[in-house]
């Protein structure tokens, strides 16, 4: 089997040859490279995301408190607002369980890097969230979810072959604004079961959060990263809407990845992990800094 | 470069907060105690960079506990490690390394671990996603992702010893993913890593340790589930 591929143009091509739908073939990929059986790989995302679920259920239940204090309870809040401003379920629940998911990992929970630890509630806060609202029946077990997070993984690979999924070397635009881009994508698949379209999506989305600094409070995955989650749901809930209206990317998915590859490489490591910039370098950003370093003598589980 | 594997990017499963402080700090330290081989008497982590910085509020310190007291890196202990490394008596001393090293990973933990006579010394940089690169062992420079398995076979620097462990390997059944040797000096010890494809049985791993001019071999399990 050729599993070997550096763009979406090289990707399409492979599973066109193969005469299998874009998820059912990278699903054969991870098969043939891990030495499993198709229904193993499918069990293995059945596992993953059943982890961000029980992720979800704990951001709801349990008010998540994290060592610094700078994540506090956002989804319980979230999850309590009776009369959101904007109307609609999908959206409202993306933003909630993106967050939630979120909270839980900046809190030392379980969760899966999605395609970070950073970024792990935007892909699988849309995919429930679309669930939840949409298609009640779908679960964990279900094929056609399996096949979203394939499709979502397929956009990350290409994102991960021609540029970086990691903030310390492109940016935040390298993991909010991938996962962002494999959502939309995952969605817009869901939403048509057509890999171009999925792409076109992704590219929609991943054009918007170019250039994005990751410059973390203290350094800790925390500020801005929780609720940036949410944010770039719903930047994803965007590119999907416009996609669904036919409204195609100007620039295709490969070129807008390779101009993400140039930003990051053109942007200072001090906005690059850091905390040596941004966010980072404000007086609430250097205080924060000075108490991590004193070790969070405030802290209840230091 | 070509693009990961599905699980590479829809992955790790791993405890928060962050997949490079955390997970990746997790999955060095897992295979130093691997390639250890028991719980040490004593041990010694040193953060760099940015982990030196940040790594109290990341549990940096937990997740290297966790790695040291044996547990694979998506294993839920590690938020407890703290309390069950002290249970089990595993006193580790965490060292800030503030010092700015060109072309050194600015996420880079040195382990050294002593016990039973023995030591050993492992650097590895976790580079981005839980992703890590075991960049040397005992002064053996090495590239180890631990994506696959892997058996690290300690010899003598005499001909004949890596075509007596690939012939092992082949007679064993195990694929041969990438193999690299490295020595001191002309004759004197070298450090063989061969990742393979799937689990290596433990004959395989017993009739190497056998061969003549092997001095020890281990298997490092992949950290990826």
């Amino acid at each position: 089997m050729r599993t070997s591929f550096t763009s979406e143009a090289e990707l399409l091509e492979l599973v066109a040859e193969a005469g299998r739908d874009l998820p059912g073939w990278m699903i054969a990929r991870e098969a043939f490279l891990t030495g499993r059986d198709e229904a193993a790989v499918r069990d293995e995302i059945a596992r993953r995301l059943s982890i961000t679920r029980t992720a979800l259920a704990r951001g709801f239940k349990e008010p998540q408190r994290s060592v610094s204090g700078l994540t506090e309870g956002a989804a319980a809040k979230l999850h309590a607002q009776v009369n959101p401003p904007v109307r609609d379920e999908l959206w409202n629940r993306a933003l909630a369980y993106a967050v939630a998911i979120n909270e839980v990992s900046a809190c030392g929970g379980r969760i899966v890097a999605f395609p970070t630890a950073g970024s792990s509630g935007i892909v699988p806060g849309l995919l429930w969230a679309w669930r939840d609202e949409r298609e009640g029946e779908l679960s964990a077990s279900s094929p056609r979810l399996q096949d979203a997070v394939a499709v979502a993984g397929a956009i990350g690979a290409v994102i991960a072959a021609r540029a970086t999924l990691s903030g310390a070397a492109g940016g935040c635009q390298a993991e909010c604004g991938a996962a962002a881009a494999m959502g939309s994508g995952a969605l817009a698949w869901l939403a048509s079961g057509d890999a171009g379209r999925a792409f076109n999506a992704a590219a929609l989305s991943l054009k918007n959060s170019l250039g994005l600094a990751c410059d973390p409070v203290a350094g800790l995955v925390e500020v801005p990263c929780v609720k940036r989650n949410a944010f770039l749901a719903g930047n994803a809930l965007v590119a999907l809407t416009l996609d669904s209206a036919g409204i195609r990317s100007a620039v295709p998915f490969d070129e807008v990845v390779s101009a993400m590859k140039a930003i990051g490489d053109m942007m200072s490591p001090q906005l690059k992990e850091s905390a040596e910039g941004g966010l980072a370098m404000t007086p609430t950003g250097l205080r924060v800094k000075a108490a991590m370093e004193a070790g969070f003598p405030d802290a209840p589980d230091s | 470069m070509s693009a990961p594997a599905l699980f590479d990017v829809i992955g790790p499963v791993m405890i928060g907060p962050s997949s490079s402080h955390t997970a990746g700090v997790a999955r060095i330290c897992f295979l130093a105690r691997k390639a250890f081989g028991e719980r040490p008497g004593k041990a010694r982590v040193t953060f760099h960079g940015s982990l030196a910085a940040t790594w109290r509020g990341h549990g940096s310190d937990k997740a290297a506990l966790a790695g040291l007291l044996g547990f694979h890196p998506e294993d839920e202990r590690l938020s407890f490690a703290r309390e069950l490394a002290a249970r089990e008596g595993l006193v580790v001393e965490f060292v800030e390394d503030r010092s700015v090293v060109a072309g050194v990973h600015p996420n880079t933990l040195r382990v050294e671990l002593e016990g039973g006579g023995r030591k050993l010394s492992i650097t590895g940089c976790s580079i981005g996603g839980g992703a890590v690169r075991v960049e040397n062992v005992n002064g053996f420079p090495a590239s180890i992702s631990g994506e696959l398995d892997a058996v690290l076979v300690r010899h003598r620097d005499r001909p004949g010893v890596i075509a007596g462990v690939t012939g092992v390997l082949a007679e064993a059944g195990v694929n041969i993913a990438t193999a690299a040797s490295r020595r001191n000096q002309k004759g004197d010890e070298a450090l063989l890593v061969v990742e393979v494809d799937g689990v290596p049985p433990g004959a395989a791993l017993a009739a190497i340790r056998a061969l003549p001019e092997v001095l020890a071999a281990v298997h490092l399990p992949s950290v990826v589930s």
